[in-house]
């Protein structure tokens, strides 16, 4: 049977090959051409960029679309998102951890029918236009809106379900023997999260925090909506502002736009796989 | 070994957080659209009155229409694209997959709004690559933002495009969980590649499809953003789905009350969404 299945790859590659190989080809140009041109549209000058044809490599780059960017407050707005998103990711940990801990080992009113609500949650929060509008009136009724603490608020809650959801799955694996004989040697509840579950769940710590990282670098209807006070402006609606203050210049606008996804690549580089798992746990189990 | 208490005390934290900003609004809202809205306060109760003169817009049943034909087309696409992919990358050594959904997942990990920009400076802006090549070739610029047709047709691109990696790595992991000699033995049985996607793949990826059919169905419905930057709702309002309408009600009209009222019947439409995914994750405590 072994042999069978080879012969049929050989086929297949035989037959394919050249197929496969500009789909292959296809697929990255699809999918790295925006990234790549972009960035070496930032680097061109106004001259460059109207230079038909265009220039692949053939210009002197410059960091004049940058700089306008950063004279406009952009890198404010940077550090704002950095703020908010390390803000959310501890806070989704802090709050999820233990949520997730009682989930999977406490017996409790209302276990199931809370849990129901949290993997109801995930896909809720996923498509939070709808929720916007409910959620804005609401904050602005009881004063949340333009608060320093109002879009790391919302997107822990966004981020939360996922989280809970990832670590009590992972939670799930560990033998409850384990707990067991901690309690055996005296350890109470909470000494079993701290020394016996929590170094256990780091890759799930790591993939609930990468999502949720992401997932508030990258919100914007809620970001350009809760807050109006520059001050407080995160780096999503502080480019899709640069789009009607520039207009056509895409110098700046692809200087921004990168900027903006630097995080993000570095994060994923970084830390690509745990953001596959965590897709891959959040979404489907077993 | 605890008391029955300890449990919620350990939810509690959490739930705040969700019940501040998941739940009471919907309630809240609720409640506010049922009254008169004057300058964005509620005032007096007209019950469903809201409600029945937003159903009463002419306009209104052909945004639905328009969210109909984005959303079927997009996730119809993006599964069927996805699949392909998936299929074809499970069968490659695990080096070159991996390298493929990295790839393919870079849209998707990119926000939104810096997707749907650097896309249409790439593809359709007079001086991006695209139409730079065309030129090159000697072929006349397209327009296609300004024919209502191809604006929706990259609209749906831009979805497909963006969410393609997502519904990719669902779907690899469920293909992962099949066991490699369930097809062996099928082959064995003389049954042909056809056969064995249809007969054996197809029913056992039921649940990860089904999950990405919703998810996907979710995020299309409610995205604001990529309409927002590529078309504006336009040319006209071609593109004007749902949840732009909702959004330029309440934050260009300054109509909270219709505003409300229409992201509440969305809701309710996510809602059905969400208790289809709830039956198929397997969820237990």
């Amino acid at each position: 049977m072994r042999s069978t299945k080879t012969v049929n790859r050989r086929n297949l590659t035989r037959w394919n090959g050249i197929l496969i190989g500009g789909f292959f080809t296809f697929l990255i140009i699809l999918n790295t051409a925006p990234l790549l041109w972009g960035t070496l549209t930032s680097l061109k000058s106004e001259a460059d960029l109207f230079r038909f044809p265009p220039t692949l490599f053939n210009f002197t780059p410059t960091m004049e679309n940058y700089q306008r960017v950063f004279d406009s407050g952009f890198s404010y707005s940077l550090a704002i998102s950095l703020i908010y998103s390390a803000i959310t990711v501890v806070m989704v940990l802090l709050l999820g951890v233990p949520a997730a801990y009682a989930f999977d080992r406490f017996n409790f009113p209302g276990r199931r029918p809370l849990f129901l609500l949290v993997v109801a949650s995930i896909p809720l929060s996923l498509g939070a236009a709808a929720l916007l509008i409910p959620n804005y009136i609401y904050f602005l009724r009881l004063g949340l809106t333009n608060q320093y603490f109002t879009l790391p608020l919302i997107y822990t809650a966004h981020q939360l379900p996922m989280a809970i959801w990832i670590i009590k799955g992972t939670i799930e694996g560990i033998p409850r023997e384990l707990d067991e004989a901690a309690v055996a040697d005296g350890a109470g509840h909470f000494m079993i999260l701290r020394m016996i579950i929590l170094p256990l769940i780091l890759p799930a710590l790591g993939a609930a925090g990468v999502m949720a990282f992401v997932g508030s670098w990258n919100e914007f209807v809620a970001s350009t909506v809760m807050v109006d006070a520059p001050e407080l402006r995160p780096v999503q609606p502080a480019i899709y502002n640069f789009i009607g203050y520039f207009g056509r210049e895409w110098g700046p606008l692809s200087a921004a736009a990168i900027m903006g996804v630097v995080p993000i690549l570095i994060v994923f580089m970084l830390l690509g796989r745990l953001i596959v798992s965590g897709l891959t746990k959040g979404s489907v189990k077993g | 070994m605890t008391s029955r208490s300890t449990g919620l005390l350990y939810i509690v934290p959490a739930f705040s957080a969700l019940a501040l900003v998941l739940f009471s609004p919907v309630f809240y809202g609720f409640w506010f659209s049922l009254h008169r809205i004057r300058y964005g306060t509620a005032s007096e109760f007209i019950g469903l009155g809201n409600y029945t003169q937003l159903l009463s817009d002419p306009g209104m049943a052909a945004t639905f229409g328009r969210t109909a034909i984005h959303t079927a087309v997009s996730v119809a696409l993006t599964v069927a694209i996805s699949l392909a992919i998936a299929l074809w990358v499970h069968r490659l050594p695990p080096n070159r997959g991996s390298i493929v959904q990295m790839i393919v997942i870079i849209p998707w990990i990119t926000s939104t709004v810096v997707a749907t920009l650097l896309f249409k400076w790439v593809f359709i802006s007079d001086i991006g690559m695209a139409m730079s090549i065309l030129r090159m070739f000697g072929l006349p610029d397209l327009q296609l933002l300004s024919d209502p047709n191809s604006a929706m047709g990259l609209l749906i691109a831009v979805s497909v495009w963006k969410r393609l990696g997502y519904a990719l790595i669902i779907l690899l992991a469920g293909l992962k969980s099949i066991p490699e000699d369930y097809e062996e033995a099928a082959s064995l049985d003389g049954a042909g590649p056809w056969d064995i996607f249809r007969l054996i793949i197809l029913p056992l990826l039921k649940t990860p499809l089904l999950l990405i059919v919703i998810v996907l169905t979710l995020s299309n419905i409610n995205t604001v953003e990529s309409p927002l930057v590529l078309t504006g709702g336009g040319p006209g309002s071609a593109t004007r789905i749902l949840a732009i309408d909702v959004f330029d009600r309440a934050f260009v009209n300054y109509d909270l009350g219709s505003a409300t009222s229409l992201a509440l019947i969305m809701f309710l439409g996510n809602v059905l969404l969400v208790l289809a995914y709830v039956r198929l994750s397997k969820w237990k405590v």
